[in-house]
Parts: structure tokens; C-alpha cells; sequence
């Protein structure tokens, strides 16, 4: 029976098992890497089956019954070579098997040729940020792909070391500062996949995956590089790091500003006295708060100032806060966030 | 100290008289039995601090928004979970407590051969855990228990006193290993070949290597973090030229071994049970000895597959890769062989078999995702997230501590004198077993479909499973609650437990519980391996043993 069992697990685990539906293979060395991932999931859940069923099975048959003898032994055996023989032998073949399939596997995904399109991935703390190749400057929203193309992506960092993965295309590489680490694939289903960063980089981490990889059919892909290389078409190489100028309260909206609040700020600060410190300070009545006149930064609390943090960032000794460009906030938004910061009191 | 001969009830050998006062007796002591009850009792407080930090994850990770700690805090307390739980509980549980207590009593020795050397190695140990514990005050560890470089370099104050307390416990183990390695060669009785060393001392015998050479490695890693970090010598950060990736090789040089020590003692531990319970011969003696060392060996020559995302020549990882999956081969032959000695046997399930025969489903399992993790494709996908989390849970808790909770529920009458309640131990096996299981294995669902690990927030998807594994988590930890307070109410109120309870036939269990100080009152020889349940014990100079027992713990 437990034959029976394990042979069922082999057949369900390889043939059937409906992975994709659970997440969607987008491009093709995730096909590869699930093949191996069923052969896998099939012989371990085999192996399991064997070992626990026989463990269950003689615990139940070899139990100590009550018409024992106090002082009753078992069957004095030490060995059977023959046995050991063959369980040492079938796990040899097996572990063999089972390196040449991920030997195969492993030479497709690392050992492809280098001439496809170049994409360039960077991390910072929290976000990620992509270069193309005629594109002036950094992208930080989005990454596109056409489909059926070959990529070469390169990934770093511009500071800790965070992590590419795309669970979709079960591809990750870490982004070492100083060192460039590279995925090769070809996208092969159109659709919006989520980019998660799986090394710990810093407070906010598990913010870390809120960028997605874009795979545009070849004609929306050559529409969207078009459109970014004229929007970036006088921007320098540097990273753009927020709009310059002084920014425009006029016309901030309250309500506008509260549900961006929710999802910009909060996982930091919150909406509560000074005191009340989430990873920065409670900001009720930051604007109007006379025990605490002035801003991280020294500068006295106006809307002006706050309106200035929330563009260019902070870091020094009380922490950092990110710039508008790593938490995605046009001008408009930025004038909200005042604007809602403002009525709390 | 004096120096001087006990002649007092005919005892002929050259014996150093038993300390009188608390301190010397207790506190300071030299004696290998005390000293492993203080690595026992020290390491159990740390476990429910590191269990306490364990349910405060839980407790965070209830919603995907999390809101109980901020991000900052959670960083600090996983950190410090990890680190407690690996170098403050289950290294020091199974080499300092078990080792010390039982393996100098198998092998017939009076002591370790380093007694002094000893008394310095535990003390090392609780001035660490303080100063771990210490760092809260100064903004703890929070960059996880591996500590990775440059994010460690922008740690809090606390990083560089958790690179002082790990180094204390480095050194600690490092003197254990060559005091163990010394006593195995030279203190064995008359006749205890290694053919007939019961299969703990082995497990102790290959881990006492690994203790003391892997651990250097992370003493020198350590090192150059905590100089890097407080004067500024570029080790490890790539903007003055060091490299991050140094530390990662360094650590896992060391770390990956570091896996075999925590867990080829507990192997040494079931091997010990199974024969016990089952009331037979241990299965394949030489070859679960073989393995041992065969896993010693590769267990050298694979850290680099923690590290295949991090960036290396994709060449290098193909020995990498082999080499891991090899493993399997000798692990598999431990696990088949526990199971044969199964077969045919008249098997006793006391709690500690319970938990022996749990730890053997658990750790299959582990070691299974384990090799699935070997294989380059699959760990592309699973590496950093939650599958490696259920993993290495599956391995050091299901592995490790239902292991060390065997063994507790197994020797606690050798070191008092007393049983522990079997009823209770049953609760808290059974609660274990299921608490564990709930907690752990919805996590390998959650890695896989995209749940990075080490993150204080999370996609909203991945709620149900972790509230389920949060839920489950409660009922563990009121399964070690209850061994523990079965442990402290044994002490007064458990039953006496005679010099041998269990039946076992390693030597430790034919002299008095507790053994007296000196151990043995004549050296006795040894004529065969222990585990024939058919043949009379084969041990001479045993007759005076029993003839006048210590009182158990508790007695008035």
C-alpha cells in the first residue's frame, strides 16, 4: 500500500500538478525550472511517503502489547548487508538522476549567450530603478518587456544588497553593490508581474514590492521606450532624483492628500501626537505644533518645509525619509499631502 | 585544590575529592555533570526568551500590514530570535549540556580531559547571552541572524556587541571541541574500542572537529566585521574597496557546519532511544558511525549553495550542487536504518521515543526541501523566501530541538534521580507535534508563491496561511511550556527513578542517579558494543556501583 501511495504521489506530482495555475510561467526558463521543480516535488513526496509510511507502519505492528512479558526484546539483528546495499545503492542512483536533470536544466539558464537586449535593474532603499539602452536617465515605475525577445538583465545596487525576484518568472539574482549579476530570459505571456526584493535591506524591506515587470506585446513596447526616451530625451544621466524648483502649493486637496497618506506614509508615520512614533514621528498637527517648531531637518515647521522634505527626501541622524522619486509622488500629490498634513490639528 | 586519594568505600583509584561549598560545587564547578546541567538550565532560559521572540513575530505577522512592532523593531527582534535560538540554545544544548552530562559517563571516564579548560568554556556562555540581550539598549542586531555586510555595517550600536557575544560563544565552542576530541582519544575505559562507543559518543566525536575548526572561521569574520564597523577598515564595504560577498563566504564556511553540529548530536541522541525503546539492536551500527563522518567531511564542502543567488562564476556552482545532493546518500542511510530498527522490535513509547519517532518524520521532511534547495533551478526560485524559513525550521526545530527534547525526556532521570511525568510529557509531545507542523508547513506554500522572508508587512494574499501558521505557533509554544513545567515539577514531586529506568545498557545507566561525583568508583572494562538486548551487559568492575546511591534531587 505504501507503494501504491508513493507510485499515485510520482504520477499526480510530475503529470498533474497544476503549478501554473497557481503562477502563471511568464517566461521560458520558468517552464524549465518547473519541469525540474515537478520531478522533484514527485520524488520527494515518494521518498516522504516511503520512510514515514514504513515509520507509522512498524511503530503499529511492533507496538509492546499488554500480553508481553515485562522484559520482552526484539528480533536481535544488527544488519542485513544486502538491505543496506541496496538502500544505499538506490539513493546513489538516484541523487544521480537527479543531478544530471538539474545539471541540464542549470546549463540552459546560466549558459546562454549574452546578445539580447540589455536592460539594466538597480536597488535602492526601498525601490527599484531600470536603464535602457538610448534612454537618458533612470526609470523608476515600471519595467517593460516585449515579448518573445531575448533579455539580458543586469542587475546591482547603489547601496545594500537587495534582490530581483520575479516569483512569475522564477528567476532572482541579488544586487550586490559592486558587482553585476546577470538573468537571462525571453518573456513568453504578456501581463503585469510583481518584482519582490528577498534580501533584507534595511526598515522598510517588506515595502520592497510595489514595481512591477511589464511584458507589452512589441508594438506597446516600442510605443512606451518611445515615449520615455523623448519624455527623458534632455534629462542627464543622473539619477533623477526629484523635480527641481520650489513646488506649488496652490489648490491642495484634503481628501486627495488623506488616501494618499494611507498609502505613501503610514507605514511610517502616523497620525498622532509627536510622541507616537511609528518609524518616524506622529505628524498630527505637524504644521501647527508649538512644542515642536521645527522640521527633521532644523527648519521651521511651514508648509514650504515640509513641502521641501517631502521632495528631496532626508537622511542624517534621525533616520532617513525617502525622496518623491522613491515614493512615487507627483507635485500635485506632494501639495495634497501638505494640504491634508495642514488640517490636522 | 588539595590533592589527595579517597580511600573511603573501597575506592582504590586515584580520586580527587567532591568540592563542599555552593560555589565551588555549583557555581565554579569542574565537574562535567554539573557544568552540562548549567549549559541545560542557561540555555533553556534562553529558549524562552528566544521563544518569546518567536511568538512576538507570530503576533506581527497576523496582519499583512503588520502594526504590532514597528518595521525597525521586528528587524531587531527576528535578528535576535535567530541568533539566540542557534548559538545560544541548540549548539549549546547538544554539545555543552548533552555532550558534557552523558558522553564522559559512556566511554567509562571520570571527567573530561580539560576539566578547568570546561569551567571556562560555560562560563563564556551566559556573559554572551547577557550581552546579546544587552544590545536592546542600544539598538539591537537587526540585519537577521547572518548579519550580511554592507547592511550590517549601517546597524545600530548593538550590531558590534552582538559581533563580541557571538565571538564569546565561538570561543566557547571552539574549547569544547578540542576538550571533547580529547577526552574521546585518550579517556575511553579499558576495552571501549570505537566499534563499541555507543553511537552518541560518535555523534560527539564527529562533531567535536567541526566545533573546533569551523568555528575559527567565524571568529575571523567576526573579527574583521566588528573592527570594520568600529574603526573603519574596509573589510566588507564595496565603496572602499572591500567585499560583501567575503562576509557571506566566511560566514557560511563557518554556518553551514554549523548545521551538522546542531544536528549530528541529536542523530547520536535518537540512536540512543530507538535501541532503548525498541527493545533491539540499533540497525547498522558501523554504518550510521560511517555516515556520521561522511556528512562531517561534505558538510565542509557545500557552503557555498547558501549563497547561489549572490553572484558567483556559474561554473562554481555545479560542485556545489553535487556535493549537497551526495548528502542525502549517508542521511538517507541514518534514516533507514532508525526505521529498520523499528522493525520487528517490542516497542515502548515513553516520550522520548515519541518524540524520537516525531523527529524522524519532521526532519525527513526537512531533508527532502533541503535537497530540493541543493538543485541550482529550484533554489533560483525558493532562495530568500519563506520556503527556505519552513526549511530550516523543519530542520532545527523539528530536527534539532525534538531531538534535544528526546533527549531531555530520556536522561532527565540520570541527572536527578527522578522521572518526569509521562502524562504530561504525552500533552506536550502531541501539542508539539501538531503546533509545529501547523506553524511551519503552510510557510513552503507561502515562499513559493512569493513571500519573501524577513519582512514586517506583506501582500495581503499571503494572510490566511499566516494566520493559520500564527495560530498553530500558540499551540507549540504551550507544548514546551508544558515540558518545562514538567521538568521544574519533577525535581520535588517525580517519582524515583531507580539507577535505570528505561532498561538501556550503555554504561551511564549502571551506576547510580544521580552518579556520584567521581563517576565510577572502579574504571570498568568493556567487552562488546551495548545494544545486545539478548546477551548479559558486557561490562566488568560494575559490582560495587550500586551499593550506596546518592539521593535523588529533592529528597529531604
Amino acid at each position: 500500500m505504501i507503494a501504491v501511495l508513493s507510485v499515485l504521489s510520482i504520477l499526480y506530482w510530475w503529470l498533474m500538478a497544476p503549478i501554473t495555475s497557481w503562477l502563471p510561467e511568464a517566461v521560458d526558463k520558468a517552464q524549465q525550472i518547473d519541469s525540474l521543480s515537478r520531478f522533484l516535488l514527485a520524488s520527494g513526496t515518494a521518498l516522504f511517503i516511503i520512510v514515514v509510511g514504513y515509520l507509522l507502519y512498524f511503530s503499529f505492528a511492533f507496538r509492546r502489547r499488554k500480553t508481553d512479558a515485562p522484559d520482552a526484546i526484539g528480533v536481535q539483528i544488527h544488519d542485513n548487508h544486502k538491505l543496506e546495499l541496496w538502500w544505499t545503492l538506490i539513493p546513489t542512483i538516484f541523487v544521480v538522476i537527479m543531478a544530471v536533470f538539474s545539471i541540464k536544466i542549470w546549463a540552459g539558464i546560466q549558459l546562454g549567450d549574452n546578445n539580447g537586449m540589455v536592460v539594466e535593474a538597480l536597488g535602492h532603499q526601498w525601490f527599484y530603478s531600470f536603464r535602457y539602452p538610448d534612454v537618458h536617465g533612470e526609470i523608476t515605475n515600471e519595467m517593460h518587456l516585449p515579448l518573445g525577445v531575448p533579455v539580458t538583465l543586469h542587475v546591482s545596487s547603489y547601496d545594500v544588497i537587495h534582490s530581483f525576484w520575479v516569483p512569475d518568472m522564477r528567476l532572482k539574482a541579488d544586487m550586490v553593490p559592486g558587482i553585476i549579476n546577470t538573468l537571462r530570459f525571453t518573456p513568453t505571456r504578456p501581463g503585469r508581474y510583481q518584482i519582490i526584493c528577498t534580501e533584507f535591506c534595511g526598515t522598510l524591506h517588506g515595502e520592497m514590492n510595489k514595481q512591477y515587470v511589464v511584458i507589452d506585446t512589441p508594438q506597446a513596447y516600442k510605443k512606451w521606450y518611445q515615449g520615455w526616451q523623448q519624455k527623458n530625451a534632455h534629462a542627464s544621466d543622473a539619477i533623477p532624483t526629484q523635480s527641481s524648483g520650489a513646488i506649488s502649493l496652490a489648490g491642495g486637496d484634503v481628501n486627495a492628500g488623506k488616501m494618499l497618506f494611507t498609502q505613501k506614509c503610514s507605514a511610517c508615520h502616523a497620525i498622532a501626537p509627536f510622541a507616537h512614533k511609528v518609524v518616524g514621528p506622529g505628524l498630527k498637527g505637524v504644521l501647527n505644533d508649538p512644542a515642536h517648531p521645527n522640521l527633521v531637518d532644523g527648519a521651521a515647521a511651514t508648509p514650504a518645509n515640509v513641502a521641501k522634505i517631502l521632495q528631496q527626501g532626508y537622511k542624517g541622524d534621525m533616520g532617513q525619509m525617502p525622496n518623491q522619486t522613491a515614493n512615487g509622488l507627483t507635485d500635485k500629490d506632494i501639495a495634497n499631502l501638505v494640504a491634508f498634513l495642514k488640517s490636522t490639528k | 585544590m588539595a590533592v589527595a586519594a579517597v580511600h573511603a568505600g573501597g575506592i582504590a583509584d586515584h580520586i580527587h575529592p567532591e568540592p563542599q561549598g555552593f560555589v565551588r560545587k555549583y557555581l565554579f564547578s569542574i565537574d562535567h555533570k554539573i557544568i552540562g546541567i548549567q549549559y541545560l538550565i542557561t540555555a533553556g532560559v534562553f529558549l524562552v526568551l528566544g521563544g518569546l521572540l518567536a511568538e512576538l513575530i507570530r503576533v506581527q505577522l497576523m496582519n499583512a500590514n503588520g502594526g504590532f512592532m514597528t518595521p525597525d523593531t521586528y528587524n531587531e527582534v527576528y535578528s535576535v530570535h535567530g541568533s539566540t535560538m542557534v548559538w545560544l540554545v541548540i549548539i549549546p544544548m547538544l554539545t555543552g549540556g548533552f555532550g558534557n552530562f552523558v558522553f564522559p559517563l559512556q566511554i567509562g571516564a571520570r571527567d573530561v580531559a580539560f576539566p578547568w579548560l570546561n569551567m571556562l568554556s560555560f562560563w563564556l556562555f551566559p556573559p554572551a547571552g547577557l550581552m546579546l540581550y544587552g544590545s536592546f539598549l542600544m539598538g539591537a542586531p537587526a540585519a537577521g541572524w547572518t548579519e550580511y555586510p554592507p547592511m550590517s555595517l549601517q546597524g545600530q550600536a548593538g550590531t558590534s556587541m552582538w559581533c563580541a557575544a557571538i565571538f564569546l560563544v565561538g570561543v566557547s565552542s571552539t574549547l569544547t571541541g578540542i576538550n571533547f576530541l580529547v577526552t574521546l582519544l585518550k579517556m575511553r575505559a579499558p576495552g571501549m574500542t570505537y566499534t563499541r562507543m555507543p553511537l552518541f559518543c560518535w555523534a560527539q566525536f564527529v562533531t567535536a572537529p567541526l566545533l573546533m575548526i569551523a568555528t575559527t572561521a567565524l571568529g575571523a569574520a567576526l573579527a574583521a566585521l566588528f573592527i570594520e564597523r568600529q574603526f573603519g577598515v574596509p573589510f566588507f564595504d564595496p565603496t572602499k574597496g572591500g567585499s560583501p560577498l567575503l562576509w557571506q563566504h566566511m560566514f557560511w564556511f563557518y554556518s553551514h557546519p554549523a548545521v551538522y553540529i546542531m544536528i549530528l548530536p541529536v542523530f547520536g541522541i535518537v540512536s540512543e532511544v530507538f535501541p532503548t525503546f525498541a527493545r533491539k539492536p540499533i540497525f547498522g551500527y558501523k554504518m550510521i558511525a560511517f555516515s556520521s563522518c561522511s556528512i562531517a567531511i561534505l558538510g565542509f564542502m557545500v557552503w557555498a549553495h547558501h549563497m547561489f543567488t549572490s553572484g558567483m562564476a556559474p561554473f562554481l556552482q555545479l560542485p556545489f550542487m553535487v556535493l549537497t545532493m551526495l548528502i542525502a546518500i549517508p542521511t538517507g542511510i541514518k534514516i533507514f536504518s532508525w526505521v529498520a530498527t523499528l522493525w520487528g522490535g517490542k516497542i515502548h513509547f515513553s516520550t522520548a521515543m515519541l518524540f524520537a519517532i516525531g523527529f524522524i518524520a519532521t526532519f525527513t521532511l526537512g531533508g527532502i526541501t533541503g535537497v530540493f534547495l541543493a538543485a541550482v533551478p529550484f533554489d533560483l526560485h525558493a532562495h530568500g523566501t519563506y520556503f527556505i524559513v519552513a526549511h530550516l525550521h523543519y530542520v532545527l526545530v523539528g530536527g534539532s530541538l525534538m531531538g534535544i527534547f528526546s533527549g531531555i525526556y530520556f536522561w532527565y532521570p540520570k541527572m536527578t534521580g527522578r522521572l518526569m511525568s509521562e502524562k504530561l510529557g504525552k500533552w506536550s509531545f502531541w501539542l508539539f507535534f501538531i503546533g509545529f507542523n501547523g506553524t511551519f508547513l503552510p510557510m513552503h506554500n507561502m515562499g513559493l508563491l512569493g513571500m519573501p522572508r524577513r519582512v514586517a508587512e506583506y501582500d495581503p494574499q499571503f494572510q490566511t496561511l499566516n494566520r493559520i501558521a500564527s495560530s498553530f505557533s500558540f499551540v507549540m509554544t504551550i507544548a514546551i511550556l508544558l515540558t518545562i513545567i514538567n521538568v521544574l515539577y519533577s525535581i520535588k514531586k517525580g517519582k524515583r527513578a531507580g539507577h535505570n529506568p528505561w532498561n538501556a545498557r550503555t554504561l551511564e545507566w549502571q551506576i547510580p542517579s544521580p552518579p556520584h561525583y567521581y563517576n565510577f568508583k572502579h574504571i570498568p572494562s568493556v567487552f562488546a558494543n551495548p545494544y545486545d538486548f539478548n546477551e548479559p551487559l558486557p561490562y566488568r568492575g560494575l559490582e560495587e556501583e550500586l551499593t550506596d546511591s546518592p539521593a535523588p534531587m529533592g529528597a529531604h
